[in-house]
């Protein structure tokens, strides 16, 4: 049940993020605008972790099955998912990774210093967490700004996704525990979420400008 | 509170203006352009003669003054300008 899940999660995040990728790089390559290609470089990052995961369980379960690899590649494709979150936050601002205020920075010191003996893949579902939190939050605000109804679907699945990230770390406290395959469902939704307004854009009248930088 | 436009919003809305708000078939002249984008003359020079160079306006002569027209190009850009900043806008983004 658990592998099972793992790769439609895997699967699931490899697609969305190559879709929004996709259509975020077009649009930079249309319009040159930055903030679409921090978008384009956010969720090829986030599609390339849940590849790099994705590929690394299947290859160590039907290949070269040395049971140890695991662990060192949910790591790493965390880790490349975290820059994208990164990447996310930073387009709404770089002011959440620079917080000035004293009571923010004693919050972000308590959840690292829980962690530190535990497992670094812990440190970057962390840092994922309050990435995808800071992006979920902005978006709502957008939303009360100039009430698009998109906005509500992306922040639905940021905080959806920032959930599972939680409930993902969390589950170390209690292994073996529903916690993990809730983790994966929650972020699974989270991803379709993401993918509901992208599906939207009509794509089949734009086109690529070589001449145009 | 005046609202915050990027350059990209600004660029949006002068190439708008050209398209859907023409004084007459000749083109829109400076003078109307900065009423309706409302943009500072220094600035908007700036930014005509960009989007000339770039070819997404077409500067027409017409009875010795300038007026600008929006181009093919410039036409297909202002659609993926106005396509891709409502996807940002789904992400809380401007472009």
């Amino acid at each position: 049940m658990e592998f099972l899940l793992e790769n439609i999660l895997n699967l699931v995040g490899f697609l969305v993020g190559l879709s929004i990728g996709v259509v975020s790089a077009i649009g930079f390559r249309n319009t040159g605008s930055p903030t679409l290609f921090r978008l384009a470089i956010a969720f090829f990052s986030i599609s390339a972790g849940f590849g790099v995961i994705w590929v690394g369980y299947t290859l160590e379960d039907f290949v070269i099955k040395s049971g140890s690899l695991e662990r060192w590649v949910q790591t790493l494709g965390i880790a490349i998912q975290t820059i994208g979150y990164f990447f996310i936050a930073f387009s709404h601002s770089i002011k959440s990774l620079f917080p000035k205020s004293r009571y923010f920075r004693s919050v972000g010191v308590f959840p690292l210093f829980l962690v530190s003996s535990v497992h670094i893949e812990h440190i970057f579902r962390s840092v994922s967490f309050i990435l995808l939190a800071y992006g979920a939050i902005e978006t709502i605000m957008s939303y009360f700004e100039n009430r698009n109804k998109g906005a509500i679907s992306v922040a639905t699945g940021l905080s959806l996704l920032a959930l599972g990230e939680f409930l993902g770390w969390y589950s170390f406290v209690f292994p073996e525990s529903i916690l993990y395959v809730s983790s994966m469902i929650i972020k699974i939704s989270g991803l379709i979420a993401l993918f509901i307004p992208v599906s939207k854009v009509p794509m089949t009248k734009i086109k690529l400008d070589d001449n145009f930088d | 509170m005046a609202e915050y436009r990027t350059h990209m919003k600004i660029i949006g809305d002068i190439l708008s203006t050209t398209r859907d708000d023409l004084q007459d078939e000749d083109g829109a002249t400076v003078t109307y352009l900065i009423r309706k984008a409302n943009v500072s003359h220094s600035r908007i020079s700036r930014i005509l003669q960009t989007l000339v160079s770039q070819g997404l306006l077409e500067k027409v002569d017409s009875q010795g003054s300038n007026k600008y027209k929006i181009s093919q190009t410039g036409r297909d850009f202002l659609q993926a300008y106005k396509t891709f900043s409502g996807f940002a806008n789904n992400f809380g983004l401007v472009i």
